[in-house]
């Protein structure tokens, strides 16, 4: 007896499939609730339009600040000063100072071991010849405009006074007398 | 999904057209990450300085012309600046500044706000381009050592370009630095 009694407990009969939990609580909205009797639907709509409104605000954000001009060329050995009271970077040969070199549009041009042995001002010939030659470059590709004579310097800030105001005098006698330092900017709160 | 519904069913083929919206927002997404990757999100700027000198007189300029007033910025001493204003060679005011620098971040960077102040007020007092329509600035002539690091020479061109006026060119108004500077060569 107590062997058939066992084996009863694996013969269930067949039965739909079907939601069986909580049916047997004797109260019934709980039943109702459990069944999946309600009025609303489970599913749900994605609302795409705000989405897509969000995503057009952000391209048009993007848009407005895109520059197809790319990045600035900053080389990795400068490290730039900063200051409060600037102006937009403009297109321009870039001339830029390290530590022991003067480079011009990745070119190198010159060393400031020389200035700074000499301890006086100079012209530095070699920047002095790059600059003249995309001067004259310059008029040959815009005939009949006239030459802006822009040039931006970034220095780092531990060059001395005495090379920048060189590389400064050689850059104005190569037909650049509006010279420009590239800075970084500082807020007027910072 | 967004559709369009013309209404009516008298045709022959249905004139309802679901807009393809999963694609648009693919073509967005794509869209938004190509400009993130190429924008320049750069804090550069620019100071300006000014390496024009008076040329040697021609033929037809009136043999006098009346120098004008020059501000010379002295930062050669350790403990304070002089402001020179010359007429050509004529020391017309000379005015002490201590040099107090205040430190601006962790990088090292130091502003003269001291001097900020006084060439300001200077401009104010003795600044002889002021009108909008002004074509011509004030010129400030920096003096400086040999050995002085160049960021304490931005930070005093810094404060030298602190007063700020405004500029017509055309229909464009803008403020700009009211000095323009240039180097001394000693």
């Amino acid at each position: 007896m107590s062997g058939q009694k066992a084996l009863s407990r694996f013969h269930q009969p067949i039965q739909v499939p079907g939601r069986r939990l909580i049916h047997h609580v004797p109260l019934p909205f709980v039943v109702k609730k459990a069944v999946g009797g309600g009025q609303r639907s489970v599913n749900q709509e994605i609302p795409l339009i705000p989405f897509i409104d969000f995503l057009l605000c952000i391209v048009l954000f993007l848009l407005a600040s895109f520059s197809a001009s790319g990045e600035l060329p900053i080389d990795k050995n400068v490290r730039l000063p900063k200051a409060e009271n600037v102006i937009d970077m403009t297109e321009a040969p870039m001339v830029a100072i390290t530590g022991n070199q003067i480079i011009v549009d990745g070119t190198a041009a010159g060393s400031t071991r020389t200035i700074e042995d000499a301890n006086r001002m100079q012209r530095v010939d070699e920047l002095f010849g790059i600059l003249k030659n995309k001067r004259e470059l310059w008029k040959q590709v815009n005939p009949g405009k006239e030459f802006p004579g822009v040039a931006v310097l970034q220095v780092d800030r531990r060059v001395t006074a005495l090379v920048v105001k060189s590389v400064f005098q050689t850059a104005a006698m190569a037909g650049y007398p509006s010279i420009s330092f590239m800075v970084g900017r500082l807020g007027k709160g910072n | 999904m967004a559709g369009i519904d013309v209404g009516g069913h008298g045709g022959k083929r249905n004139l309802n057209h679901e807009i393809p919206l999963i694609p648009f927002i693919d073509f967005l997404l794509c869209l938004v990450a190509f400009l993130l990757v190429t924008a320049v999100w750069s804090q550069m700027a620019r100071i300006n300085a000014d390496a024009k000198v008076p040329g040697p007189p021609r033929p037809d300029e009136p043999d006098e012309i009346k120098p004008e007033k020059e501000l010379h910025v002295e930062m050669r001493g350790d403990k304070k600046f002089q402001l020179v204003w010359k007429e050509g060679a004529t020391v017309v005011n000379t005015i002490d500044v201590d040099r107090k620098a205040v430190n601006m971040g962790t990088e090292g960077d130091i502003t003269f706000p001291a001097l900020a102040e006084k060439v300001t007020s200077e401009w104010k007092n003795n600044g002889n381009h002021k009108a909008p329509t002004d074509k011509k600035f004030d010129r400030a002539v920096l003096h400086t050592d040999n050995s002085t690091p160049f960021s304490d020479v931005i930070a005093v061109i810094d404060a030298v370009y602190a007063p700020q006026r405004d500029f017509t060119l055309g229909a464009k108004a803008q403020k700009l630095p009211a000095f323009n500077l240039t180097f001394a060569v000693n």
